[in-house]
């Protein structure tokens, strides 16, 4: 039993992580593992400085709070302070994933389903180097708070990651397909699917032609709408960035109109998926927060330190990649919300553009970039021959104003492995997706 | 049977800076154990959080050989070394007030800037010992100043950054080089789009490119320097290396996960122009038939994997003047590019400053920069110059196609 003292603020998050790593490189096996680690992290609050402590020796919480309460010095209005009136005090239990966790799974039916995909690969003959990866992780979250919080709940997700090789001749690609899910059983049945997609990669390789470097109107699929909501514009959205300059509020004024009528980014670690975050790190209930809304600033994300700061609401986003490290503002799920058209209605006035499809990589500052993997060009309103694209980009806020046309079909993609980076911070967990958007003018290089 | 054991400790504390105010510390210490045994062609590995007990370790490791995951068994032979760097950067107890004070002066120094982000303070040390008699212990300390600027007003959230990193604090010096940096920031200078020398740093640019040094790949086909290892490839100026040499990499370890020592703790990728070494752990090494390099890693319960512990250019001028005497563009932040497969490479550069005689003019405004893999590391590679403007600051420069977008 935890004894918080009076005159801090003080919570503690213990995480119990299991994960399974099993990969294969060119038919052999090269990493075959579980790991089960537990691991706490502390923090106290005087009111003027946050004491942290990361530690592996779970069974000994209460010495090493003591230690931090020494480092800090007693407030005696410690509960009048802004960030600690603005904790939640949600007490709950919440389990999603006790009757099908991937820790009662035996390790060989794993290795065995990542074996019945890898031939796919091979099937490809400019394939020369073939990969496999299955990756799982259950988390079973308890977070504890001196202001009464106490809520357990549990995390989850497995998937599949391929890589290849492929050459032909002078001309490489190094193709890519993944899948993220929460249940074991949702993993079977790919073959087609990944057969499709190793053909469509191989097919680019052999046929892409390059692009004439210009400004093209751009259509992008729910993974690359994605990439860009969360480059683009959710980072843009963290507050933590905007609590330095204090004329950051009023540039940064909720009203303002910063993008495309049509346009409404929404954010939430309700959504199942690597995204799902039902309670953050602070102990913050989930819940939908949009960031823009039919083209207007409608929001931003927030830990309870910048929402003290900003003087807005609490919204969920308070979230550490494990427990060696502090929360910070971060992302859950980020999506474009969808509009009226079909994709055949959305390409339909396109004489001449790119279809971005899948995607290596995207940034977002001032000028955001995406670096497609698999494109196409648009000609007359049809999707033509594959693109050699080397990245995609545009001022941020320039953009957003060119969105014109999105579908009514929404995806919203969860990931295995890789993630959000965010200064010392990598890789957390993170979900998003959106509808097909079509853009009216990005630089295509 | 043979065997490895692996210890390390890292150590650190953080500081994190809001409006140029600490408002956090963080303290972390986490020590990491492993086990590695070899037999008939396998590999077992073990590993804990915590203080290791190796013979708890071993018989783990053992059972772990039940997974038969094929590795080669070739051992480094003995060898007793030590690298220890372990002089204390700033006293622990002393560092919220020593980093406040420099904090308020560069604040004074810099009105016009917010700055945010982290200052923090590690230690790694790391044993290796192998079953032939290899003992390696390796120990090195970093200071790491990591600090975001918005300039007030702009209502941007990231303008510029002032960054350094290395094995002493010398205030003084810091903060006349960030002043520099500011004062130029407020001078807004163009460019016309041409050709120009770009200074970046060699990682900045190379990362996009090191598919192409993966020893796997290579030997897959799918590297653009197929065929080339021991051949001459790039300009006869060109030496670049990984660097695990403590007096330039300070957090680092001399050794890499498989008690590798390079001379000089550099292992050499390119070495006067010629193709020298791939990226490859002892696996793919003997696999393909390719000379290891030495700098495999791997997490304290995995196989060894390759990996890239950070670039090494060798000088070829004594300082920035020497390496472009005229026009020239030193990138600070270029986020988002990429290289399409033939090796065609642009990036947008998002904070970038012009530089004339070695000197900072002021910035420039958004541009994109570009180039082919072959001509950027031959006939387009200037040089590098190490430690100016101030120690621990190496710039490689590249001639570049300079455009607006």
């Amino acid at each position: 039993m935890i004894q918080f003292k009076e005159g801090y603020y003080a919570d503690i998050r213990i995480e119990d992580r299991f994960r399974t790593t099993i990969s294969y490189k060119a038919g052999v096996l090269e990493e075959m593992k579980t790991r089960n680690e537990k691991q706490a992290f502390l923090r106290v609050y005087d009111g003027k400085l946050w004491y942290y402590a990361s530690v592996t020796d779970v069974d000994h919480l209460q010495k090493t709070l003591d230690g931090l309460y020494a480092a800090a010095t007693a407030n005696p209005d410690i509960l009048e302070d802004p960030t600690v009136k603005r904790f939640e005090v949600n007490r709950d239990k919440l389990s999603s994933f006790a009757d099908r966790s991937v820790r009662d799974i035996p390790l060989a039916k794993k290795q065995e389903l990542l074996l019945s995909y890898l031939p796919i690969l091979s099937e490809e003959p400019a394939v020369t180097l073939p990969e496999g990866k299955y990756l799982d992780r259950n988390s079973e979250f308890r977070f504890l708070s001196s202001l009464g919080a106490d809520i357990t709940y549990d995390y989850q997700t497995c998937g599949i990651v391929l890589s290849f090789a492929m050459a032909e001749g002078e001309k490489q690609f190094h193709g890519s397909w993944s899948n993220g899910v929460t249940r074991f059983e949702e993993l079977r049945g790919l073959e087609e699917t990944i057969r499709g997609s190793v053909r469509e990669q191989a097919d680019s390789m052999r046929n892409a032609v390059p692009v004439e470097a210009g400004k093209y109107p751009v259509v992008l699929s729910p993974e690359a709408a994605g990439v860009f909501a969360h480059e683009s514009f959710g980072h843009k959205s963290e507050a933590d960035f905007m609590i330095s300059d204090e004329t950051m509020k009023e540039e940064w004024q909720l009203g303002k109109a910063v993008g495309s009528p049509i346009l409404s980014i929404a954010e939430s670690g309700a959504i199942p998926g690597s995204g799902f975050v039902p309670y953050d790190d602070e102990g913050t209930k989930a819940r939908k927060n949009y960031l823009i809304k039919n083209g207007v600033l409608a929001g931003r994300l927030h830990s309870a330190q910048t929402a003290a700061a900003l003087d807005e609401e609490l919204t969920g986003n308070a979230r550490a990649i494990d427990c060696e490290f502090e929360p910070i503002v971060r992302m859950t799920t980020t999506y474009i919300e969808g509009g009226d058209l079909s994709f055949d209605e959305l390409i339909a006035p396109i004489e001449k553009g790119y279809f971005i499809k899948t995607v290596k990589h995207g940034s977002g500052m001032s000028t955001f970039t995406i670096a497609p993997k698999v494109a196409y060009e648009i000609v007359n309103g049809k999707l033509g021959r594959p693109a050699q694209i080397s990245v995609i980009s545009g001022n941020v806020f320039e953009t957003l104003g060119l969105i014109d046309g999105l579908t009514r079909d929404v995806e919203l993609l969860s990931f295995v492995g890789g993630g959000c980076g965010k200064i010392e911070q990598y890789p957390l967990p993170v979900g998003f997706g959106g509808p097909y958007v079509r853009v009216s003018e990005m630089n295509v290089q | 049977m043979e065997k490895e054991f692996i210890k390390k400790t890292e150590q650190s504390v953080t500081l994190n800076v809001t409006a140029g105010k600490i408002d956090s510390f963080r303290e972390i210490e986490k020590t990491t154990g492993t086990v590695r045994v070899y037999e008939n062609g396998c590999i077992g590995v073990a590993g804990c959080l915590g203080e290791p007990n190796e013979e708890e370790l071993t018989e783990k490791a053992k059972a772990a050989l039940a997974f038969a995951i094929p590795y080669p068994c070739c051992l480094e032979g003995p060898l007793e070394q030590e690298e220890i760097h372990d002089e204390e950067i700033i006293p622990v107890a002393e560092f919220i007030p020593t980093m406040q004070r420099f904090l308020d002066r560069l604040g004074e120094l810099c009105p016009r800037f917010a700055l945010t982000n982290k200052i923090g303070m590690s230690r790694t040390y790391t044993e290796y010992r192998n079953s032939l008699g290899r003992h390696l212990v390796s120990c090195g300390r970093e200071l790491n100043i990591s600090l975001v600027a918005q300039s007030r007003g702009s209502g941007n959230l990231f303008d510029t950054g002032f960054g350094w990193s290395g094995d002493h604090f010398d205030e003084e010096a810091l903060l006349a080089e960030f002043k520099r940096e500011y004062d130029a920031f407020y001078k807004p200078v163009d460019i016309e789009p041409g050709r120009y020398p770009i200074l970046i740093e060699p990682a900045q640019l190379l990362y996009s490119y090191l598919n192409h040094f993966v020893g796997d790949l290579y030997a897959a086909g799918a590297s653009l320097l197929n065929g080339k290892l021991g051949e001459k490839v790039f300009s006869d100026k060109l030496t670049l290396k990984a660097d695990m040499n403590l007096h330039t990499a300070p957090n680092g370890c001399f050794f890499d996960a498989e008690g590798c020592v390079a001379p000089y703790m550099r292992p050499s990728l390119v070495e006067n122009g010629v193709l020298k070494g791939l990226l490859t752990t002892k696996k793919t090494a003997a696999a393909y038939g390719l000379p290891n390099l030495g700098t495999a890693a791997a997490t304290y319960d995995g196989v060894p994997d390759m990996d890239l512990p950070g670039l090494y250019a060798e000088p070829t001028a004594k300082s920035l003047k020497e390496l472009v005497p005229g026009k020239a563009v030193l990138v600070v932040v270029a986020a988002g590019g990429d290289a399409t497969p033939e090796g065609h490479f642009v990036t947008p550069v998002q904070m970038a400053y012009l530089m004339e005689n070695g000197e900072l003019v002021g910035r420039l405004p958004d541009i994109t920069i570009s180039g082919d893999f072959f001509d950027l590391l031959g006939k387009d590679y200037v040089g590098t110059s190490h430690d100016d403007p101030i120690e621990g600051f190496n710039f490689s420069a590249f001639v570049m196609d300079v455009e607006k977008p």
